[in-house]
């Protein structure tokens, strides 16, 4: 029973640890991405040149009634 | 903690663009590239500041996400069909523009609000695109929604608790013209090439184009159009309802207003007429009791912003600028008592806003110069104006035009009182009550900037609006008057092609410079070219 409690606190701190390594690199990893602006970045010179070649290439229905 | 937090923050300060200006090190452009207004690095605001504004950022990211999540094929779908959803990825630039320079309480608030419009339309447009015909949603689904003019306030539709209202313009148009200055001249540039002449309101030539160019999603089985607010508009509302090409009934908003006994019985009977229709078209009852529960939260709001104007007419709060015209401006247009999420901020501002006055707080490090009442619409919004002209010359925006919707309180009893309640609700509704509807309103800008202790007006002066041009010299005469500092700031309201934000900027820096003979406190924000800038 002893043995088994001292598993368990070791396998919670194990997980607790994993957990912590885990937050800290979504931390780490989305706090650069924010500072650096890069999603915008990616947005303004890749995604919506993207897009607005698309949006010019429709053909749209277009007509007063 | 506090010690180290310091000590960071003293390491660090040189980031800071507000420490920069001070110190003639640079400022908040200097962390820009020119033309895209693409930002190099975000604002470094001190620890607390940045990791605050860190996790609203993170927040707004999740609540996107979960608005692809809720319908991940017809939100792409929207995206490959519309091209105004392509300018709603400008968000994240937008929200950044809108609250440089804001730190401590007025950041705290400005965010709140923030979230709770980005959450609120995020869920809107996941629901909307994922019942649109044109995205594939079945006639029966599409069939909840009712589509109608963005200008009447939603508050009525509360009455019909099944139905979804879906003020038409208000996705492809009256909102993503703030987020991005370069989507509505596509669609102006459509109407005009079906020749709808080239110096009308171009909103309405905005709308129409959109209308013209088949984007506004299919939705609904009868539609609720209005005369629109402005005068010169009236034929947008034609053009929109001769392509949606579903039963329709036009609630002509009263021209004349203010006035009970003449505006009041008409704006009555057509509140009436236009439940009646909703009634007949999609074969439900309106309920008074789901009606009365949204006009509480409406009348709660309504309390919450008077007591708000309370303070900020003394400069002791943290309510400011551009984050509480814009959060009043989307409360009463696309919420207006439906969504008791806004309610619980309100809430929570209140709080923060009481102790702020206990505490005699200065928002910006009480660097503000002058107090002005601004009498501006989208054009203030994209080029993120009241916080531009905080930045770059200390002139606080106490309160902009669009807070002055519809404040009126709903009666939660009486269905015939009501009833008239709502119909001068519509009396106050987006530019009815501004523009248009009896020279009380305009003349109103003195009483507002008074009440407010305000020492200046910036007067937005859209180019091409006929109602306004007819009162311009009488306006600067009234100032002269009245004793106000007063710009007449010329805008072309969503065709930034007409009068660039630079043109706008430079009315202000002309009048700031030359008339009161003042100096910058960011020269960084005098001059800069943001024409490519969404």
């Amino acid at each position: 029973m002893k043995c088994n409690k001292k598993e368990i606190a070791k396998a919670l701190l194990k997980l607790l640890g994993k957990l912590g390594l885990i937050g800290l690199l979504f931390f780490v990893v989305t706090f650069v991405i924010y500072m650096g602006n890069f999603e915008n970045k990616l947005i303004y010179y890749v995604v919506r040149p993207f897009l607005n070649k698309h949006y010019d290439s429709q053909v749209r229905d277009r007509r007063i009634v | 903690m506090g010690k180290l937090i310091g000590f960071i923050d003293d390491k660090l300060k040189r980031f800071d663009p507000v420490w920069r200006a001070e110190n003639g090190k640079g400022g908040q452009r200097s962390r820009y590239h020119d033309v895209t207004g693409v930002a190099k690095y975000r604002e470094w605001r001190g620890v607390k500041d940045t990791m605050f504004d860190y996790a609203s950022w993170l927040n707004n990211v999740l609540a996107m996400v979960k608005m692809v999540g809720s319908a991940p094929v017809s939100i792409m779908k929207g995206f490959w069909e519309y091209r105004w959803m392509g300018s709603y990825l400008g968000t994240f630039m937008f929200i950044d523009r809108l609250f440089e320079g804001y730190r401590g309480e007025e950041l705290r608030v400005a965010h709140a609000q923030m979230h709770a419009i980005v959450r609120s339309l995020t869920g809107r447009i996941g629901y909307i695109l994922s019942h649109d015909r044109r995205l594939g949603a079945s006639q029966a689904k599409s069939e909840k929604l009712v589509p109608m003019d963005e200008v009447l306030p939603e508050l009525f539709m509360t009455g019909f608790p099944g139905l979804y209202p879906v003020p038409l313009q208000t996705l492809p148009e009256f909102i993503i013209c703030d987020v991005d200055q370069h989507i509505e001249p596509y669609y102006i540039d459509v109407a005009e090439s079906f020749g709808l002449p080239a110096d009308v309101c171009s909103r309405c030539a905005a709308e129409t184009g959109v209308a013209l160019d088949d984007a506004f999603p299919l939705v609904g089985k009868a539609l609720i159009t209005t005369n629109m607010p402005c005068n010169a508009s009236e034929a947008t509302s034609m053009f929109q309802r001769r392509r949606v090409g579903l039963p329709d009934y036009q609630a002509t908003l009263a021209m004349i207003h203010n006035d009970d006994e003449l505006a009041l019985p008409f704006s009555r009977q057509i509140m009436k007429e236009t439940i009646a229709f909703v009634e007949e078209q999609y074969g439900v009852k309106f309920n008074w009791d789901a009606f009365f529960k949204a006009a509480r939260r409406i009348n709660e709001q309504n309390n919450f912003e008077l007591e708000k104007w309370d303070y900020m007419k003394t400069g002791y709060t943290a309510e400011v600028g551009v984050s509480e015209t814009l959060y009043k401006l989307y409360e009463w247009q696309s919420v207006n008592g439906a969504d008791p999420y806004f309610n619980k901020v309100d809430r929570k501002v209140m709080k923060r806003l009481r102790k702020c006055y206990e505490k005699k707080y200065q928002p910006f490090g009480g660097k503000t110069r002058h107090r002005a009442f601004l009498w501006g619409p989208s054009a203030v919004y994209y080029t993120d104006f009241p916080t531009w002209v905080q930045n770059c010359w200390g002139i606080a925006i106490v309160l902009n035009m669009d807070s002055t919707m519809g404040f009126n309180m709903i009666d939660t009893e009486d269905p015939d009182k009501a009833i008239d309640d709502l119909a001068r609700l519509t009396q106050k509704a987006t530019m009815r009550h501004m523009a248009v509807g009896g020279w009380d309103n305009v003349n109103a800008v003195w009483e507002w900037a008074h009440n407010f202790n305000c020492d200046m007006v910036l007067m937005n002066d859209n180019i091409a609006c006929k109602g306004m041009l007819g009162v311009h010299a009488i306006m600067e005469e009234q100032a002269r008057d009245l004793g106000f500092r007063f710009i007449f700031i010329e805008h072309d309201l969503e065709d930034s092609r007409t009068v660039s934000r630079q043109n706008m900027r430079d009315c202000v820096n002309q009048y700031m410079s030359i008339v009161l003979n003042e100096e910058p406190l960011d020269p960084t924000l005098l001059n800069f070219d943001d024409s490519d800038a969404y």
